[in-house]
């Protein structure tokens, strides 16, 4: 979202300059020229003649002010999410901000927790506040494997001095048949 | 009898300086997207709120009269009319605002962020210039001998008065975190400050794996 933020803004503001520096001329040229009913760059009175027989209930009129209300949520959810996930961690100084992305979090707590002789994969989820992680194992999953699983993750969040500590939520999947 | 006023004067300074220095280290941890994003929301809030009304107005919730008027209402044709220099000098100030907002909009989305050169104090009749990229350069390359660092990168951000640095490193899967921190503080960035002759250098640190330690998915 924040990489189609920095592509949209410039061409946003570039179409609000046009479209600014065409109402400028538009209007001085129209001003200027109080005789002549044909606009300079624009065919406004080929529009105007348009607008003029078209009433708000005829057929594009809604589909067109549907799909400007669409683009209008578009550009407030890429405004929205277009935020920085980071995983902040104490630095060892004020002047000093530590970050790291939930993605390394995730690629650390996978690490550690495949270490684990009983589990063949593992998944991990990672946001500031939530690490999610879904360990499988082959056949029965022996009852203390979560708990194990969610020390060796406790351990790992203890070594590292983040700011936050997220939640932690383990789920074992056993799978059947044959390895 | 002075104590109260002594500590109160004393460290008040200390914490607006600690408090400054802490908000320069988390500007420079990105270039900053808030004036990006406030105007993307604003503007689509604009577009959402006309394109409700209008598809509001087309479907008759405001009575079937108002949704059977043209687009170019004759009464909107008459009040220009009535007074046309006022609504072009209306709909020019509404051009020109535009061209200014866009504009400025624009240049600043594309404009590439600043790289502070450091200046070192030479005496009154000199000025010694460390560029930003020798500066960070040095930085970076002390920081990746660190134990636990694979690689590391540094640019020097901020103003020429209020320069900063933003480092990443990338770590070795096994490397001590608060170790690997300490030690940047402690040998790296103290050397920097020292040789650089800055009495505090802000500093973004942006940690990140090193993509040769990771063990191979299949083996």
């Amino acid at each position: 979202m924040r990489m189609l933020l920095r592509l949209l803004a410039p061409l946003i503001g570039l179409a609000m300059a046009a479209a600014g520096v065409l109402i400028v001329i538009e209007v001085v040229a129209g001003w200027a020229r109080s005789n002549v009913s044909r606009g300079l760059v624009v065919p406004w009175h080929r529009w105007r003649a348009a607008i003029e027989n078209l009433s708000w209930d005829q057929p594009p009129v809604a589909g067109v002010a549907i799909a400007v209300a669409v683009v209008g949520l578009l550009l407030v959810l890429v405004g929205l999410l277009a935020r920085r996930s980071v995983i902040t961690i104490d630095g060892p100084a004020p002047e000093i901000t530590v970050t790291t992305s939930p993605r390394v979090v995730a690629r650390l707590v996978g690490r550690r927790v495949r270490a684990i002789g009983d589990i063949f994969s593992a998944s991990v989820t990672a946001s500031p506040r939530k690490v999610s992680v879904v360990a499988q194992v082959w056949g029965e999953a022996d009852p203390e494997l979560r708990s194990a699983v969610r020390a060796r993750v406790d351990e790992l969040l203890d070594e590292l001095p983040l700011h936050r500590r997220p939640r932690v939520a383990v789920s074992v999947q056993e799978r059947k048949g044959a390895r | 009898m002075t104590t109260p006023v002594a500590h109160g004067s004393g460290t008040a300074p200390t914490d607006r300086r600690t408090a400054t220095l802490r908000k320069r280290a988390r500007s420079a941890v990105a270039r900053s997207a808030a004036v990006d994003r406030v105007l993307a929301v604003v503007i689509g809030l604009v577009l959402l709120a006309a394109g409700i009304l209008v598809a509001l107005l087309a479907y008759g919730v405001f009575g079937s009269a108002r949704a059977g008027r043209p687009l170019l209402d004759p009464l909107i044709v008459d009040a220009f009319r009535a007074q046309p220099d006022v609504y072009r000098l209306v709909a020019i100030a509404c051009g020109v605002l535009l061209v200014l907002v866009g504009l400025t909009w624009a240049a600043r989305s594309l404009r590439p962020e600043r790289r502070p050169d450091v200046v070192l104090d030479g005496g009154p009749d000199t000025a010694i210039v460390v560029s930003s990229s020798a500066a960070a350069d040095a930085v970076a390359a002390q920081a990746a001998t660190l134990p636990g660092v694979g690689r590391a990168r540094a640019r020097m951000v901020g103003t020429d008065e209020a320069p900063a640095l933003r480092i990443t490193l990338w770590l070795a899967d096994d490397a001590d975190v608060r170790e690997v921190l300490a030690r940047l503080h402690d040998e790296v960035l103290a050397a920097a400050c020292a040789s650089l002759g800055l009495a505090a250098l802000p500093v973004a640190v942006r940690l990140e794996l090193d993509p040769s330690g990771a063990p191979p998915r299949v083996s």
